[in-house]
């Protein structure tokens, strides 16, 4: 019926255009590749850079990467070529086993990311609580100086292992909080080794029997003597073998470590006596009770130590051990000292005589503030 | 019989000339030291990204130059695998360029952040002759030795510019210079308490 009405003209017109026809019919389904595939794998492949996969998934990442620069490389010597319909395409098949393997590997990143992440926040979050904890301890003892840099050490690693957490550098956040984490085991080692005393029953127990005899001493004399606990700070004076008061002290700044030599901050430990009375005027403490250290037993310690090296250059035994009050607000000469408010010193300095016995123990009991702390710390190594 | 000879020969010659095909080692070997280049100059760490691609690139030239080894040695053509060679040279010099660019960036970050922390300890420093002892000389030790503590630290910061890992001198110079603020401010804290005190204590000294 169409011939029909055709004219000759459109008839041959029609004849002549069916190869054209025919041209673009097979052109439109020969397969190329699809251009959202190849855009998707480009996608894919600016994703996985963003994620950092060459750092969480360095193997699958390489692997993905030289697949898809082989296949970018096939794409374009393959662009000109025409496959018939009926002809398998293997190329658009790899492309898009690539794509699902692609696809595969950025979640595993994600998944390992999320897992790095996890794993760095929490390691920094327990390195900070043990820091803290080992702040708060160590303030508590004063024993803040016998760690010397450490703490700030370990303070500058947290800090750089917060930096990195927050910048999603979480393999270096880990290192950091590891090399934090093994610096804070370290300061519990140095503070068992210095301080290990105080929660060590015999020396307790040699202690007790220092201020046993200074306070039977009292007894035996009728008179007055001293004992001052350097863990709980305390001063507690005895008459007659009674305890009449109990002040609290403050000690050297350094006065929790046994007294090794001159400005070391440390509060001696021994058995001494008064050997002057400095009242106003004499002294720039308000009143002062000079103590007769160093006696024949610090000069004995004193010279082994020297001996085995463990006097640092040319430093001298030190001297000028006082019970004072607070008079120089500088507070100078507290280099090793035991330190009482005014009022009390005023006190004592009027009860106590020149001979009168000091007795300077560590601690008298074995749940003392310093074995306390240190037992904290014991738990805090068992954490980690 | 003449045209045949002629036949025989030309096959011969083709032959021989097919034999003779031989792996791009001289390019395999500029693109793996450029490659090695690249590596050494901070790409692994500045633009890993880019240096695993590199990488990727490289192996698939051996795999190429492989694949040729394993066919007949008529039939072998390393063309591409020279070509690919080629390529994966011109992109490991790209790359070293761009991680040197990424280095010289960290390296001036990180110098910036090593001056701000020299700066910071020195003021903290000078605050440091000022504080007061009050009552509490083992925090003032402690400060002091805080303070000597920092000083120490700028000297890792050093080591860690000279050694060329910036992004660790980098965070640790913030480090060093947040502590010094947060000691300082301690001080300052101190100062303020002194100086109220002594305002209690003299009044008239105030006039």
């Amino acid at each position: 019926m169409t011939v029909r009405f055709c004219s000759n003209r459109l008839r041959r017109t029609c004849l002549r255009a069916w190869p054209l026809v025919l041209a673009i019919g097979l052109w439109s389904c020969a397969q190329g590749v699809p251009q959202e595939l190849v855009e998707a794998l480009d996608r894919l492949d600016h994703e996985l850079v963003a994620h950092r996969a060459a750092e969480f998934t360095p193997d699958e990442y390489a692997q993905f990467v030289k697949r898809w620069i082989t296949l970018r490389g096939r794409l374009q010597s393959e662009e000109d070529l025409i496959r018939w319909p009926w002809e398998p395409n293997h190329f658009e098949t790899e492309l898009r086993q690539l794509r699902e393997e692609g696809v595969a590997i950025a979640s595993e990143v994600a998944r390992r990311r999320d897992l790095q992440r996890a794993t760095a926040e929490d390691k920094l979050a327990r390195v900070e609580q043990r820091l803290l904890t080992l702040n708060q301890k160590i303030s508590e003892i004063d024993g803040r100086l016998v760690l010397g840099n450490k703490l700030l050490e370990t303070d500058l690693l947290v800090k750089q292992a917060r930096t990195f957490l927050a910048e999603g550098q979480f393999d270096r956040s880990l290192r950091m909080s590891d090399l934090a984490g093994k610096l804070l085991l370290a300061q519990s080692t140095v503070l068992t080794a210095e301080l290990g005393r105080y929660a060590d029953e015999a020396r307790i127990e040699a202690w007790k029997i220092m201020a046993k005899r200074t306070i039977d001493w009292t007894k035996t004399h009728g008179t007055t003597g001293i004992v001052i606990g350097k863990a709980e700070r305390t001063l507690t004076l005895y008459k007659h073998g009674r305890k009449v008061l109990t002040y609290p002290v403050r000690l050297g700044y350094n006065g929790i470590r046994e007294k090794r030599y001159q400005g070391d901050g440390a509060t001696p430990e021994g058995e001494y006596r008064i050997l002057r009375k400095r009242g106003a005027g004499q002294t720039q403490f308000y009143r002062a009770l000079v103590l007769n250290y160093p006696n024949a037993h610090d000069r004995r310690r004193f010279q082994e130590a020297r001996k085995a090296g463990r006097i640092p250059g040319e430093r001298g035994i030190g001297g000028q051990i006082e019970i004072h009050g607070v008079e120089n607000e500088l507070m100078a000469q507290t280099l090793g000292c035991v330190m009482l408010d005014n009022q009390q010193m005023a006190k004592l300095f009027d009860l106590v005589e020149v001979g009168t016995p000091v007795t300077i123990v560590g601690a008298l009991n074995s749940h003392n503030s310093v074995a306390l702390a240190l037992a904290n710390l014991g738990e805090l190594e068992e954490e980690t | 019989m003449k045209h045949r000879g002629l036949t025989t020969g030309a096959a011969l010659a083709f032959l021989l000339l097919a034999a003779c095909a031989k792996a791009p080692t001289e390019q395999i070997d500029a693109a793996e030291k450029a490659v090695k280049d690249a590596q050494q100059s901070g790409a692994q760490t500045y633009i890993p990204q880019d240096y695993a691609k590199l990488e990727g690139l490289l192996s698939n030239v051996k795999k190429e130059v492989e694949d040729q080894n394993a066919k007949f040695a008529l039939l072998r053509d390393y063309g591409k695998a020279e070509q690919l060679a080629a390529s994966v040279k011109a992109e490991a010099e790209r790359v070293k360029g761009d991680a040197e660019k990424k280095k010289e960036e960290a390296k001036n970050a990180a110098l910036q952040a090593q001056q701000a922390a020299q700066e910071s300890v020195k003021t903290t420093q000078e605050l440091v002759a000022k504080a007061p002892a009050g009552k509490d000389r083992a925090a003032l030790e402690a400060i002091k030795t805080d303070v000597e503590g920092l000083k120490a630290s700028l000297n890792q910061v050093q080591m860690a510019i000279d050694k060329g890992d910036y992004l660790t001198a980098q965070t640790n110079a913030k480090a060093i210079q947040d502590k010094s603020q947060t000691v300082a401010n301690e001080i300052q804290q101190a100062l303020s308490k002194v100086s109220a005190a002594k305002g209690k204590t003299h009044p008239k000294k105030g006039k």
